[in-house]
């Protein structure tokens, strides 16, 4: 054995003979605060609070028109912006584009979001630079991706990762809850220490109501899901024989 | 700052030297305010099973390390990542120069208690590498060449006007900026670092088994810049780290946020598996160090294994009362609080570390607090037990111990020294009783109630409340007449 293999065997030598006398114990199962259960209506208002309570800010949009129309203006107030080559023609603000460390405003878009926490999930295929460098964050989240607890939220951005690519996840995942901030100096709060100082979230359209096998547990089976092909109510649907839409 | 120059053994003296210095007001103030956070945040959800929740997986993953530390590796090799086995500091150090050499000039650091308890700052520069603290607090202390005073918060023992005056001296700022101006100052100093640097290196709060996840929460960002940028990232993640289930991470970041913090989640949490694969950025070399350095013995002892669920959350050092007279310093040891007085010992062995389990008053807050039930009470009381039997307990202390013993077992000896305490004058604010001594060195002196706690031979079974006295001799107040307390 090479040293390297020799640690790495003795290491886990050690630690295999340190629980040799001791009973496994089992995984506890799900986390209790993913039960989640409120109404997908209160969604919005509770995401909107949390995201705010944490120096975020957050536009309602009703639909992609209307955010189009939105961001026209939103941009009018920006030099330069670096987009996230996923968020599409419809949300691009039109700017005149700089390197990552120069622009004024980077605009990514989310692959999910989480009501509890106040969460946008990040994926680093947009690549990670423009969630960071630039001194204002632009983030699209479509409501429909909102999950109301951060557990499911990850447990999407994994199914959801896995379908675009092979099974597995991005190099990261990030998950951004307010404006950069720290209390390091003398204890008082300031915003955009290193990341960026203003988090915007625009939240397009209306949260979709949670497929029956979400994290909290099998939900009411007779409720109607309206289900299309391709999306993740129907792939639940067909695993619960005796349901359906 | 090399870790090897502080030592536990400097407890008793360093903490005195802070007696009257800035120190603890900047300290309390700090710690007060974590613990405020914390509980408004631990009031508003279920903390009480959240916290059976965390301790539950975390037994399970500490019965199944090896298991998971495998599955672990073999994730993050899948993803092209390189994972390495330190089994102490020195390999972790060795480890860290070979990645380094000959190709970093500059590393950018995000805030790692691993990394100081390794010394992986002097290790990189003995390479030549420059080294940049990036966290805002790490940023300070590392211009004062300090070690860090807390957990969460590194540089809590420096007031507002104190880092006013060192960012004046060393960038010219005003002496009177505001919170902002040096933030921006650092900021500043630090973005060409970030953009320019070729190696990252962080710690790991958790370590995902089912994915090959490295997890890190953060606050401002730099965490994120530091694994984004460089080409290099090196992850140090102590073995203990490992959470089985990528499902786990929700919790336990909730969970030790809302403790260390009182947020409902940290600003910025990275969930990093492996090098960036056809992506616009992100390094294109991972290393993972798993390191050893003493886990494996804490693991093996039947007691103190219960120490290694710890989340560095911070809150133990909250609430505790002797931390916050003096920060972290004195403690001489890269953990500090309570915890930092149980994992000292078990890290550098009783003989070295004995003073830190009896800078307790036992008062156990810090039990109530550990968001995944770590018994701190018992486990600092488990290492006097041990100090006491090896012989280390400090002989003044057994020999008080002992002759308490023999008087409360003969009673009427007991009533005689009792008795000449009342009567004999100097007794009574004695410095150099035992006992005695330590009450009047930080007070006045004693002043026994009357009439007598022990009743006289003759007296009724019962002593009657309305028979109570104020030590003047003035009438205490039984509650049921009303009125005000005295």
């Amino acid at each position: 054995m090479t040293d390297r293999e020799d640690a790495r065997a003795r290491i886990l030598d050690r630690i295999r003979a340190a629980n040799s006398g001791r009973e496994p114990e089992p995984h506890p199962g799900t986390f209790p605060g993913a039960a989640g259960g409120a109404p997908p209506a209160s969604w919005v208002r509770r995401f909107i609070g949390a995201v705010e309570a944490a120096g975020g800010e957050v536009i309602e949009l009703a639909d992609e028109a209307t955010a189009g129309r939105w961001l026209e203006r939103f941009a009018g107030g920006f030099g330069t912006a670096v987009v996230s080559p996923e968020v599409g023609d419809a949300f691009d603000p039109g700017l005149p584009v700089a390197p990552t460390h120069e622009a004024d405003l980077g605009v990514s878009r989310a692959i999910g979001g989480a009501v509890d926490t106040g969460t946008v999930v990040l994926s680093s295929r947009e690549g990670r630079g423009l969630q960071l460098l630039p001194p204002t964050h632009l983030v699209l989240l479509d409501a429909r991706d909102l999950h109301e607890t951060l557990t499911a939220a990850l447990e999407a951005a994994r199914d959801e990762t896995a379908k675009s690519s092979a099974s597995s996840l991005p190099s990261a995942v990030a998950l951004h809850s307010g404006p950069s901030k720290s209390a390091d100096i003398g204890g008082i709060v300031v915003k955009g220490v290193h990341g960026p100082g203003r988090l915007v979230v625009a939240l397009v359209g209306a949260p979709r109501r949670p497929s029956p096998e979400g994290p909290a547990g099998r939900g009411d089976p007779s409720r109607s899901v309206s289900s299309e092909p391709g999306d993740a109510c129907t792939t639940a649907n067909e695993t619960e024989p005796g349901t359906g839409p | 700052m090399t870790a090897s120059r502080r030592s536990p053994r400097d407890y008793p003296a360093e903490s005195r030297a802070l007696v009257d210095s800035p120190v603890r007001d900047a300290v309390t103030a700090a710690t007060l305010s974590f613990d405020g956070h914390r509980r408004r945040a631990w009031r508003e959800v279920d903390v009480e099973a959240w916290r059976d929740w965390a301790e539950g997986v975390k037994r399970h993953a500490l019965t199944h390390l090896a298991d998971l530390l495998e599955e672990a590796e073999a994730r993050l090799v899948e993803r092209g990542a390189t994972v390495h086995w330190a089994e102490s500091a020195e390999d972790a150090r060795r480890i860290v120069r070979e990645i380094a050499r000959g190709r970093v000039e500059r590393a950018v650091k995000g805030k790692s208690m691993l990394s100081e308890e390794l010394g992986v700052n002097a290790a990189l520069e003995d390479e030549g590498i420059q080294v940049l603290e990036t966290d805002l607090g790490e940023f300070v202390i590392q211009l004062l060449d300090e070690p860090p005073s807390h957990i969460v918060g590194p540089a809590i023992h420096r007031d507002l006007e104190e880092i006013q005056g060192l960012f004046a001296e060393r960038f010219g700022t005003p002496p009177d900026a505001s919170p902002e101006a040096l933030a921006t100052c650092a900021r500043d100093h630090l973005r060409g670092a970030f953009l320019t640097a070729e190696l990252g290196v962080t710690g790991g709060n958790f370590l995902v088994a089912e994915t090959g996840s490295v997890v890190l929460v953060e606050n401002e960002g730099n965490i994120r810049l530091t694994t984004s940028r460089p080409g290099i990232h090196v992850a140090l993640v102590g073995i203990e780290k490992v959470l089985p289930r990528w499902s786990d991470v929700a919790g336990f970041v909730q969970l030790t946020t809302r403790t260390a913090t009182g947020q409902p989640v940290a600003n910025y949490v990275s969930l990093l598996q492996g090098p960036r694969r056809s992506e616009p950025d992100g390094p294109e070399e991972i290393h993972v160090v798993l390191v050893d350095n003493g886990r494996t013995g804490i693991l093996a002892d039947p007691v103190m294994w219960e120490a290694l669920r710890c989340v560095r959350c911070g809150a133990c050092l909250n609430v505790c009362p002797v931390y916050r007279q003096t920060g972290g310093h004195p403690y001489g040891f890269a953990y500090s609080g309570p915890i930092g007085a149980v994992l000292a010992p078990a890290f550098l062995g009783l003989d070295e570390a004995k003073e830190l389990p009896y800078a307790s008053t036992l008062c156990g807050a810090c039990g109530d607090v550990c968001p995944v039930r770590i018994p701190l009470p018992e486990l600092l009381l488990e290492w006097r037990r041990r100090a006491v039997a090896q012989g280390l307990a400090p002989a003044a202390e057994s020999a008080g111990i002992r002759s308490y013993a023999a008087l409360a077992k003969r009673p009427g000896w007991f009533a005689l020294a009792a008795r000449a305490l009342g009567i004999v004058p100097g007794l009574r604010s004695s410095r150099s009783l035992p006992v005695v001594g330590s009450w009047v060195r930080e007070r006045g002196p004693l002043e026994p109630s009357r009439p007598s706690f022990r009743p006289p031979e003759d007296a009724p079974d019962e002593v009657q409340a309305s028979d109570a006295r104020a030590p003047d001799g003035s009438r205490l107040r039984d509650a049921s007449e009303g009125g005000t307390s005295p």
